[in-house]
């Protein structure tokens, strides 16, 4: 079942529109991240489905209920559309206990007290904060409020669990195990959960489906798998992972065997864009840094290229080399000691898209 | 249109009561001010014979530059002074500065009309020190019955205002554009005078703004001092104008109000963009502890204790202790030894007076009960206004300005005029609720700048958690924001007892016979010359603000803005 319909939302700040259009689909059982650098758009879409933004335009559903619709003039305040919210900063009240603090929704929905005391320890148990209970929330750690504030969010299980940065308050550590467990903790209770996040990492761990962001719309929507190693335009390629960019002529069709001539060199690659090529004279291409070999010593279709440099990163060696006017960023186990060294950048691995 | 949306109902009822309750009396005001004759009597008839008479009349000007000469010299007494006095405590290793801090305040939270009564019999032509000193030196070159002494009264009296604002401004402070110019090789005065300086320029002109529009409202000093000598500012001119024409004149007391709103409305406004300018000023805070204070070495320290020790002496010492000794004795003179003369005559009198004892009651009940209500007025308005970004917004804003215009006799007046004028209410104007309803709009602005400073600390997340989770918005503000800002509501009350303790001006007009307050008594006492009274009243009054002081040290209230 479809437990959140967002459609076409359209918000403007003065004369500045921040969302442009955004729309997708979330269901039970099934994490989606909106991810974007600051700027996108991500937290105040988030925003609109809580009810805490007013858009203009748009249309929100939530478990089959509309919440928001502007020709319908229909705009639920956030109490009455059946959400939980996680605060980047947790917003854990601080007059109240952790176990008033979960209470408080139960409370709200008129729950019996003896059905309140039993539900919350349940959660808190669940995310092993029952000896916690009395506590107050300047009492406990950044990790234990984390988890406070969603055993706040989930106690009246609501429709649809919406997560702001949920992770980026922690250290990185702690944010690398949370990853895990909040994962894991969703799929087990089977809710629609909606996270926003800068971080790539965290979205691709997460996430079941990945909606990146820019300008207030939608760039790209797909499996962690397809954002990262199909993106279909320039700027989703070159958003995730770390990569190196040319500029440069599109030689050949825009179908399998394509190549980009740049700094005097013809690169074998293929057209990834998902539109055709606007202007053959100017393209970009993007490989990903690990998938560009290197190796002291020549190879099948290997090209040799000056060793400019080499930083130990600790668990690999980041190595800059150089031919003619083009630079590229590689990375492998060894340092380089001779001053040449010799690429195999594969075809399928250079990505072509419109600037 | 985010969460302001919501609730909008109640913004508006109470925005729009808050509006009716300033416009009313202001316009009212205006009205009366264009008729010729008292708004009740039937031969009153829309004309400009107030307006004629008050151009017309040489008292009017001679008041008019009177008052501009005070709030111009004010400005340059107090400023200058109170920038030093806040740099002295807040930058540097000056001995003592912690103690220091409240006593420069003290002038603050006095009465001005005890204040100048406290001048009087201090330093006035028969006060106990001129009497010392001339019994001594043969003569005491002062007279404090003239415009330039009156002028610096007044300006030393405001000297806390100044202090409050530049020495927020100091303490906010990032220490780090300091040490980057020490770092550039600048010497410590240097810094102080190239960084520091230009980083408190704003909080200077603002405070000297404040005081330009405090010193148009000034009523209490002028009158007690002014008096003798006939110097009139406004205030006074529009206070003595009945004596003037010896029959009611409300016209010619609203035309020159107008005149008066004329100069302090605009006032007002100039200080609100400047307050504006300043807080972005001050919004560059980094925080870090302030280690490095300037230090004075010795010299230094006698020096900067010398002024500080001048200026609490002329400042604090001078009007309380002459206020102390004065309700203690009835007889003194050259010869005359005060130990013999001690008596406690003063206050039985007051206490054998039933309007003056009735007046110690209801200052009290209006202070303590009446605070209470007032900072629960400022709440609801505060919640109407939190987080209102729509239109209701923006009268309150202006609804908030109006009554910073109209000093506390005005208000006071136009209230008197409105429990007549409208049906309903004229029961009520012999009650204490009509003091109290003028007295929440002369605290208004105050009032409503404490508890809005203290809603704006709840943050915007526990609000909006409490809505996700399911709370309407007078849930969230039953169950989030009232609980979490309710030590600062605690605050605010005491801060809101010891503003209505020291009024003075408001009821001048409006008491009746069983609804005196104390600094109004004194008004009228004033005219009867019943200085035995005047001084028991007086040493009551620093006695009230003293506890309202110690209760709000123990409620925490900030007196920092």
């Amino acid at each position: 079942m479809t437990d959140l319909v967002v459609d076409n939302v359209q918000k403007w700040l003065g004369g500045l529109q921040i969302l442009s259009g955004a729309s997708f689909t979330a269901e039970r059982g099934r994490i989606v991240a909106l991810l974007g650098a600051s700027g996108s758009g991500k937290t105040t879409l988030l925003r609109c489905i809580a009810g805490l933004e007013q858009p203009e335009i748009g249309v929100i559903r939530i478990g089959g209920t509309s919440v928001l619709d502007d020709r319908a003039k229909i705009a639920l305040p956030p109490e009455q559309r059946q959400i939980g919210l996680v605060f980047q900063s947790y917003a854990l009240w601080p007059h109240r206990t952790v176990f008033e603090n979960v209470a408080y929704g139960l409370k709200l929905r008129k729950v019996g007290a003896s059905e309140i005391k039993a539900k919350v320890e349940a959660i808190l148990e669940k995310l092993g904060l029952a000896h916690l209970a009395a506590r107050y929330p300047d009492q406990l750690s950044g990790g234990q409020q984390q988890r406070v504030a969603i055993c706040r969010a989930l106690v009246y299980e609501p429709k649809v669990l919406l997560l702001d940065e949920p992770l980026s308050n922690l250290d990185a550590k702690l944010r690398e195990e949370a990853r895990f467990w909040i994962r894991k903790l969703i799929l087990d209770l089977k809710i629609c959960a909606i996270m926003v996040t800068h971080d790539q990492a965290e979205a691709l761990a997460i996430a079941d489906q990945v909606l990146l962001l820019k300008g207030g719309s939608i760039v790209q929507s797909g499996t962690p798998l397809d954002i990262y190693s199909r993106p279909e335009t320039f700027y989703a390629a070159d958003f995730m992972g770390t990569n190196n960019v040319l500029s440069g002529r599109l030689v050949g069709a825009s179908g399998g065997d394509s190549a980009i001539d740049c700094a005097g060199l013809s690169l074998p690659g293929v057209w990834r864009d998902r539109e055709a090529p606007a202007d053959p004279e100017a393209v970009r291409a993007v490989i990903r840094m690990e998938a560009i070999s290197v190796s002291p010593e020549p190879c099948a279709d290997s090209a040799p290229f000056d060793v400019e440099g080499c930083i130990y990163l600790g668990e690999k060696w980041e190595y800059r080399l150089k031919r003619g006017d083009l630079r590229l960023r590689a990375q492998g186990h060894e340092p380089l000691s001779a001053t040449v060294a010799h690429c195999r950048i594969p075809a399928s691995a250079t990505w072509l898209y419109n600037p | 249109m985010s969460l302001a949306a919501q609730a909008p109902r109640f913004r508006a009822t109470v925005i729009l009561t808050l509006f009716v309750m300033v416009a009313a009396p202001a316009a009212l005001i205006i009205y009366q001010s264009f008729l010729s004759a008292p708004f009740f009597d039937e031969s009153a008839r829309i004309s400009l014979e107030a307006y004629e008479f008050i151009l017309t009349d040489p008292e009017f000007y001679r008041a008019l530059w009177t008052t501009t000469l005070y709030a111009v010299g004010m400005v340059v007494v107090a400023v200058p002074l109170g920038g030093l006095l806040a740099f002295l405590i807040t930058r540097t290793d000056l001995k003592g500065r912690g103690w220091l801090e409240p006593l420069v305040l003290v002038p603050m939270f006095l009465s001005s009309i005890v204040l100048a009564f406290g001048y009087t019999v201090a330093v006035g032509p028969s006060g106990f020190v001129t009497i010392a000193f001339r019994s001594v030196f043969g003569a005491a070159p002062w007279s404090i019955y003239t415009l330039p002494g009156i002028i610096l009264i007044g300006g030393l009296s405001h000297v806390p205002t100044v202090y409050l604002y530049v020495a927020s401004a100091m303490r906010r402070l990032p220490s780090d554009l300091e040490e980057a110019a020490r770092a550039a090789g600048a010497s410590i005065w240097r810094v102080s005078l190239d960084v520091t300086l230009p980083m408190v320029l704003p909080a200077l002109v603002f405070s000297a703004a404040l005081n330009l529009l405090l010193g148009f409202e000034t009523f209490g000093i002028p009158l007690v001092l002014g008096d003798p000598n006939g110097i009139l500012v406004l205030t006074t001119y529009i206070y003595k104008v009945n004596t003037i024409f010896g029959a009611p004149t409300y016209q010619v007391m609203a035309a020159v109000t107008v005149f008066l709103i004329l100069i302090t409305l605009p006032l007002v406004f100039i200080q609100r963009r400047l307050l504006r300018h300043a807080r972005r000023f001050a919004a560059v805070g980094g925080k870090g502890a302030r280690t490095n204070l300037l230090k004075l070495g010795g010299t230094g320290q006698v020096i900067a204790l010398s002024i500080i020790g001048l200026w609490l002496l002329v400042s604090v010492v001078l009007p309380v202790g002459g206020v102390i000794l004065r309700a203690f004795v009835e007889n003194w003179g050259e010869g005359v030894r005060l130990s013999e003369q001690l008596t406690l005559a003063n206050f039985q009198r007051v206490l054998e007076l039933p309007s003056l004892s009735r007046g110690i009651i209801n200052t009290i009940l209006l202070a303590a009960v009446g605070g209470a209500l007032a900072v629960a007025f400022y709440l609801l308005v505060g919640l109407a206004g939190h987080r209102n970004h729509g239109r209701t917004g923006t009268l309150l804003d202006y609804s908030v300005l109006i009554p910073r215009a109209l000093p506390g006799l005005i208000v006071g007046l136009a209230f008197f005029w409105l429990f007549l004028f409208v049906p309903f209410l004229v029961p009520l104007r012999t009650t204490l609720f009509s003091l109290l309803i003028a007295y929440i709009i002369v605290g208004l602005s105050y009032g409503l700048r404490i508890i809005q400073a203290t809603l704006l600390q709840v943050a915007p997340e526990l609000e909006e958690s409490a809505r996700t989770a399911g709370a309407t918005t007078f849930r969230t503000w039953r169950d989030v924001v009232i609980p979490l800002v309710r030590p600062g509501l605690a605050g605010a009350w005491a801060m809101i007892m010891i503003v209505f303790l020291r009024e003075y001006a408001t009821g001048v007009y409006l008491m009746s016979a069983g609804t005196e307050v104390i600094g109004s008594l004194m008004v009228s006492l004033l005219t009867s010359g019943a200085m035995d009274q005047i001084a028991a009243l007086s040493f009551i009054s620093i006695l009230l603000t003293a506890i309202g002081l110690t209760l709000a040290m123990r409620l925490g209230a900030k007196i920092h803005d």
